[in-house]
């Protein structure tokens, strides 16, 4: 059963050059319990569809959809008010760079128990105050901070990045929601506290069935527990389906393409050079027509000014006229 | 022949200016040496805080040694002015936009390094010098007008590095220079640093801890952890054959995630 189920969105910016398509029909499908890692480079929009998600809508911003739902709710024809109070009792996101994301002028303890719900608790003031405490130091040993009063103790420049996004994850969960959006929460850390938040995220997933929406700019940052995966390059969604499959047997070029660059199979001779896409990311206000991944596709033709329509082959989605396979070479 | 660099005993410690103990120590390196051949790669690699950095920062001129000596081709380099020095050893940064002055044009900021060491060579021929590096790092002729932030991150990136062979170095040292780049331009990149360094035969000393890169790219590995150098070998045999346990936490690609949860707290 899906519990997010988005058809066909599309967003479009207001510039100065006109309309600006920042996110081109995309779609995604997410089970609960589910990890759906979301790859696409920097200007793909995947930050912008997060915010979609959750509603952090600039007025300016024209969203169309075919659907948008959340569980039973139809989130784009939703009143604001009412979507709120979804969005904030069912989803969360965390962020990149957490420490910059905590109020510096607070201590780390006085930030968590703002973010315990109100309403769960009960009783008269004092009885509230130290069971948000208790709530508190029970979200960060969910997290793995065994030393907890020192750590509520601390202004967030004195903690590590690791630790900080440890915070930033026990803040988000601290009300049990059933979506938590992560945007790039490990980048420009290093592989063992990377590695300490992944084991974190999908030990919390497995625990409470939690759907995680992961993005991430860089394959080599897609966690084996993340079933399910989707590449999009600037706006468009290029191709998605399960991870391993997509591993092994790409359809797209641009997954091929983002495969060696990353040196995800390390098969390639230490020193040779990388293959790669020519070019560079284009600009928002100059995306070419068609298949914007066209000018820098290896195996473009003459069809690809024509948007390719989403194909199926065996649960493996992809938008590409010339795919690497077809469905009747296999198995 | 001697080798391209070597170091030999480099150390640095920070002392305690106020508190009850002034002159107290801090080690941020424990003394150490290796050595680098002409055209090779190192990669150094280590946790926040191992001092990886600041192996960097020495060798490039940027901090003083608290002891020990520096040698290129024999000669000593600390002995060297700065002058002199930045002939032999340029460096890269990560945030390539920060690095670059945003009042100047591309061209300029080009033109400064040979400013420094011109040996005599006029106005004129200089600006041919910084046409062809601007060439060598595949960006065109016109970009020498462009201002930074009018460039992509990726071209942002090729004109650091082009700033960096201007002077036609024997080393350069990257600090995390792949870190903030998309997987695209970061191909990009490796690939013209990989073409650098056979046409001009510069060696590279690399600070960053994504193992597909080192895997790829380097000749030599050295593990920091806490101040010390902890392994310091090939890169073949680090992989097949490491003798620490961080190492091969650290070139781990695939499983690295499996490391216990509990193993840094508050640092």
């Amino acid at each position: 059963m899906n519990i997010l189920d988005i058809r066909n969105l599309t967003i479009e910016l207001e510039t100065d050059a006109g309309l600006v398509r920042v996110l081109d029909r995309f779609s995604l499908q997410l089970a609960e319990g589910e990890i759906h890692t979301l790859v696409g480079e920097s200007g793909s929009g995947k930050s912008l569809l997060a915010k979609a998600i959750l509603g952090f809508i600039n007025p300016k911003w024209k969203i169309t959809a075919d659907r948008l739902w959340w569980r039973q709710y139809d989130l784009l024809n939703l009143n604001p008010a009412a979507r709120r109070i979804i969005t904030g009792r069912d989803m969360a996101m965390i962020f990149q760079d957490p420490s910059s994301y905590l109020d510096p002028n607070d201590k780390v303890g006085a930030q968590l128990r703002e973010s315990i719900p109100r309403g769960e608790l009960s009783g008269i003031y004092l009885k509230r105050r130290a069971d948000r405490q208790t709530r508190a130091e029970r979200l960060l040993h969910r997290v793995g901070i065994k030393n907890t009063e020192e750590v509520m103790d601390a202004y967030p420049h004195e903690l590590s990045e690791g630790l900080a996004q440890k915070i930033s994850i026990a803040m988000a969960i601290a009300h049990n929601p059933k979506l938590l959006i992560a945007d790039e929460p490990t980048t420009a850390m290093e592989p063992n506290t990377r590695a300490q938040i992944y084991r974190l995220l999908t030990k919390l997933s497995a625990s409470q069935g939690m759907s995680i929406l992961m993005i991430t700019q860089d394959l080599t940052a897609v966690i084996p527990e993340s079933k399910q995966m989707s590449l999009i390059y600037c706006g468009q969604l290029m191709e998605t389906g399960p991870t391993e499959q997509l591993m092994s047997t790409p359809a797209h070029p641009y997954t091929e393409a983002m495969l060696n660059m990353s040196l995800y199979h390390q098969q390639s001779e230490p020193k040779s050079r990388l293959p790669t896409l020519t070019g560079a990311i284009p600009t928002l206000q100059h995306m070419p027509i068609g298949c914007r991944l066209g000018p820098r596709c290896p195996y473009a033709r003459k069809a690809c000014v024509q948007q390719p329509a989403l194909r199926k082959i065996k649960s493996q989605q992809f938008a590409c006229h010339y795919p690497l396979r077809d469905g009747d070479d296999h198995e | 022949m001697s080798k391209l660099l070597e170091v030999r005993n480099i150390s640095k410690y920070y002392t305690h200016k106020d508190g009850w103990l002034p002159g107290r120590r801090i080690c941020a390196l424990e003394p150490l040496s290796f050595s680098l051949e002409r055209g090779e790669t190192l990669a150094i690699m280590g946790e926040t805080g191992s001092g990886k950095s600041t192996i960097a920062k020495i060798i490039a001129g940027a901090e003083k040694p608290s002891s020990g000596e520096l040698f290129i081709n024999g000669q000593a380099l600390d002995k060297m002015a700065d002058q002199q020095r930045c002939r032999y050893v340029r460096m890269i940064f990560q945030d390539s936009l920060r690095s670059l002055n945003p009042q100047i044009t591309v061209g300029k900021q080009l033109l400064e390094p040979l400013l420094f060491n011109h040996d005599g060579r006029s106005l004129e021929e200089r600006k041919k010098r910084v046409f062809e590096t601007l060439r060598k790092v595949g960006l065109l002729p016109e970009h020498y007008h462009f201002y930074p932030h009018m460039l992509s991150s990726g071209q942002q990136q090729r004109v650091c590095i082009a700033r960096a062979i201007v002077l036609e170095p024997q080393i350069i040292v990257a600090d995390e220079a792949f870190a903030a780049l998309d997987p695209s331009i970061r191909a990009q990149i490796i690939n013209l640093i990989l073409d650098l360094q056979q046409d001009m035969g510069i060696s590279f000393i690399f600070v960053t801890h994504s193992p597909e890169i080192v895997k790829h790219v380097s000749d030599k590995i050295l593990i920091m952890h806490r101040g010390k150098m902890i392994e310091f070998g090939t890169t073949q045999a680090l992989i097949t054959d490491p003798q620490e346990s961080l190492t091969a936490t650290l070139l781990q690609a695939d499983n690295n995630y499996k490391v216990p949860l509990h193993s840094t707290t508050k640092e």
